[in-house]
């Protein structure tokens, strides 16, 4: 750690504390019924600036890195925030980021940064691939500029959303458009979800009419540089939730009794609990470094993240529920939070494709 | 780096230009070269013995040119640094093709010279620490025994006074470097009537006095590493003694701190070039099984893992360069790196099949046995992945001791073995 790390620490406390107040589990279980609080998302925004914490000064953020917004993320996923967040800061400003598109920036980027606008990214359709082979939705030339034809599914916060960036198969190859929420042709279908603190939505085009942000053709480019970004982003919050999952389970081994001794003086319950903290430790070591890479503009950043990805995706699911079976039935409840983390470990494990995509991923950025 | 850290590095940068060369990166090609994958070392006696001199001189050449003993008081020839500053000098060191210091410097230099410098009585420093650190002597630790495993304060070898020597009587195992060693820390029962902890004393053995047997110890990959020492009624001078009577578990636990003050140090070698992306990929190539979809499923467990583990040690690193107290991270990193080469063993079966159960002669197969049969021990010297589970969930998560563990009765009354029925 450099000098930052004073300033990376206060940063953790201040949104940790933030997160303490306005969103303890009471606040998730609301969400979870009712969707994301809208005052929070304003408190976030105007309090604490974090949608604008790692855009680029010319569009109105605060100009950090990865390196910073690592370090949210993680406080977010341990709180199971049921935010926009995720979905407007990370995978459509970094899809805005990504299309190199100078005009598009400036015109969306600054209502992203001050929290006005909330935004999704669609890209996976049926199957929930985010394989360009999977794209059908398909884009067509009109008098007017573009209209989009289609169907895209699991995409975060697509009901809520009021900027909707979509990638579509154009002409000349697959390429990014940005579509307004209430436009004529355009549906959204809110799903019914396993992790109800991370709203997901179809989303139905019939000829919606659409901008088109960068360049035709250059979709595939777009989605392997956002799908970095987003490894990283996701294994934060993974991260964070397995680390919250790590001292539910200690605390509990400490404290319940049974056989007239605390359950974690049983070798069984302390040798779980120290596995999952060597899973944790690995998934913090590889998020954070994946982070610092990409401030670096390190060429081993893909590999970091998708390396990251991999650690968190099985470090939050271990945990979460080696989390359950430490607290036996109780953990088996509703009323216990256990299973909110199982269920958002599980769906974020899968929400990039899952292990059968993300271990292909490595392997591809390694050349493998 | 702050500047008292970059001056270092060009001094050090300094005198390995002037005494050594640079390291070629040679570029791997399947099957050229030694195809050997060996945790353990499997050079033959003679070659061990060249090997061992270059060490011995190169150690001398450091030692007399400041860098022997980095961390050390300059009275002994150090330089008065930090461990830092030991962490910067390997790190540029490993740049050049230098002998590998190991056998002198991972025990003697690393762990039992820091303890004779903690615990040694003035005339013994004076003799032994610039010897050790020049490399004309080299030291070994002579800790367990046959009923003194996990459970090291149970040790029986027994130290008795005679006059102003003590009699040692009893058996060492698992002591690597036993055979080259002329210094041997041993700890020794003083006091059967006190508690475990309270009844050891640590003293240093001249391992060519008369009464020390040492024993090659047949490991299960074939070789030879570690050996068991037979002390038969060795006379020590009390002046060899280190630390207090009956305080000798203080110093011990000196010696093993000392082991977890390197920082992120697994031994590199020739696992550690196997197990890459690249030569995992060729070795998956060269078997026709790199579109097997199970095997790439695998070998991206494995080597998200293996990278993931590479940057834990790094944050290790980096916080203790910047002074910081490192966290599990190092005991996490042990834990991995055993499960990780176990993995990667099994991987590699599966990859090569009967290849590795049978030399047919084919570069780069039947060497993998050398790793399989290695690995096992990996989960077991130098701490028990259940010891460091304990450890790391006692320490770390403050989980509560297991009751019932007896550290207070006298050791004479602690039982030893069951009943069989």
């Amino acid at each position: 750690m450099n000098d930052g790390t004073e300033e990376l620490d206060d940063l953790r406390e201040a949104v940790r504390a933030f997160l303490a107040a306005k969103s303890p589990e009471t606040a998730v279980r609301a969400a979870m019924e009712t969707g994301p609080d809208p005052a929070v998302w304003d408190q976030l925004a105007r309090q604490l600036q974090l949608p604008a914490l790692a855009l680029p000064a010319d569009y109105g953020g605060d100009g950090f890195g990865l390196t910073e917004l690592e370090v949210v993320l993680e406080e977010m996923g341990a709180a199971l925030l049921c935010s926009p967040f995720f979905g407007t800061v990370v995978l459509a400003a970094q899809a805005l980021l990504a299309a190199d598109d100078k005009a598009a920036c400036e015109r969306y980027l600054p209502g992203i940064a001050a929290g006005e606008t909330i935004a999704a990214l669609a890209v996976a359709e049926g199957s929930g691939s985010w394989d360009l082979a999977g794209i059908a939705t398909r884009a067509e030339r009109t008098a007017d500029g573009w209209a989009l034809t289609g169907k895209k599914s699991f995409v975060v916060d697509g009901s809520s959303a009021g900027l909707v960036l979509v990638v579509a198969q154009a002409a000349a190859g697959p390429a990014l458009f940005a579509v307004r929420s209430g436009a004529p042709g355009l549906r959204a279908e809110p799903m019914t979800a396993l992790d109800p603190t991370r709203p997901l939505a179809a989303l139905v085009f019939d000829r919606v009419p659409a901008e088109l942000i960068g360049a035709e053709g250059e979709g595939g480019q777009l989605l392997d540089r956002v799908l970095d970004v987003a490894c990283v982003a996701l294994a934060a919050e993974q991260a964070g939730g397995a680390r919250r999952c790590l001292e539910m389970s200690a605390e509990y081994a400490r404290t319940r009794f049974q056989f007239g001794r605390a359950i974690g003086t049983f070798q069984a319950v302390k040798h779980k609990c120290a596995d999952m903290l060597a899973r944790v430790e690995l998934a913090e070591a590889a998020a954070r470094e994946a982070a610092r890479l990409a401030d670096a503009g390190a060429a081993g950043f893909p590999v970091a993240a998708a390396t990251a990805h991999i650690c968190s995706s099985q470090a939050f699911m271990f945990a979460a529920a080696e989390n359950i079976q430490v607290h036996g039935g109780i953990g088996f409840t509703w009323e216990h939070p256990a299973h909110l983390y199982f269920r958002r470990a599980k769906a974020s494990q899968l929400l990039l494709g899952g292990p059968a995509v993300y271990h292909e991923r490595l392997l591809a950025r390694l050349g493998i | 780096m702050p500047d008292d850290l970059s001056e270092f590095a060009r001094q050090a940068r300094e005198f390995l230009d002037a005494h050594a060369t640079r390291a070629e990166q040679a570029e791997f090609r399947w099957g050229q070269g030694a195809d050997t994958v060996a945790y353990f070392s499997a050079d033959p006696p003679d070659v061990r013995d060249v090997k061992l001199r270059a060490a011995k001189d190169w150690q001398r050449t450091r030692y007399e040119n400041g860098f022997g003993w980095i961390s050390g008081p300059p009275a002994y020839g150090g330089q008065g640094l930090t461990p830092v500053h030991e962490l910067i000098y390997n790190s540029i060191e490993s740049e050049y093709d230098v002998p590998d210091t190991g056998t002198l410097s991972v025990i003697g230099l690393g762990m039992i010279g820091p303890t004779i410098l903690a615990h040694g009585q003035q005339a013994i420093k004076d003799s032994y620490l610039p010897a050790l650190y020049r490399g004309d002597i080299i030291a070994c630790q002579l800790f367990s025994e046959p009923g003194a495993g996990s459970d090291l304060a149970g040790l029986q070898t027994r130290a008795v006074p005679d006059g102003g020597e003590w009699v040692l009587d009893g058996q060492k195992v698992w002591t690597s470097i036993a055979r080259e060693s002329q210094l041997g820390m041993a700890l020794c029962r003083t006091d059967v009537n006190a508690p475990k902890h309270k009844g050891i004393t640590a003293f240093l053995v001249d391992m060519t006095a008369p009464g020390v047997d040492v024993r090659p110890l047949r490991q299960m990959t074939g070789g030879s590493d570690f050996n068991e020492v037979f002390l038969t009624g060795v006379r020590v001078p009390d002046d060899h003694r280190l630390g207090e009577v009956n305080a000798g578990w203080r110093v011990a636990l000196t010696t093993l701190m000392n082991e977890r003050a390197t920082v992120g140090g697994e031994r590199g070698g020739t696992v550690a070039e196997a197990l890459t992306p690249e030569r995992l990929a060729a070795l998956m190539r060269a078997t026709g099984t790199l579109d097997d979809g199970a095997l790439r499923r695998d070998l991206s467990v494995l080597l998200a893992d293996l990278l993931a583990a590479g940057h834990l040690n790094r944050r290790a690193a980096r916080a203790m360069r910047a002074g910081v107290t490192p966290g599990p991270e190092r005991s996490v990193a042990k834990l991995m790196h055993a499960q990780n080469l176990t993995r990667a063993a099994h991987f590699v079966s599966e990859v090569l099949g009967p290849r590795i159960i049978a030399d047919t002669g084919e570069w780069g197969t039947y060497a993998w046995a050398e790793l399989l049969l290695a690995t096992p021990a990996l989960r077991i010297l130098g701490g028990t992945e259940e010891v460091m589970k304990n450890i790391l969930a006692e320490r770390v998560l403050k989980l509560p001791k297991e009751p019932g563990i007896d550290s207070t009765s006298p050791f004479r009354e602690l039982p030893r073995a069951g009943k069989a029925t």
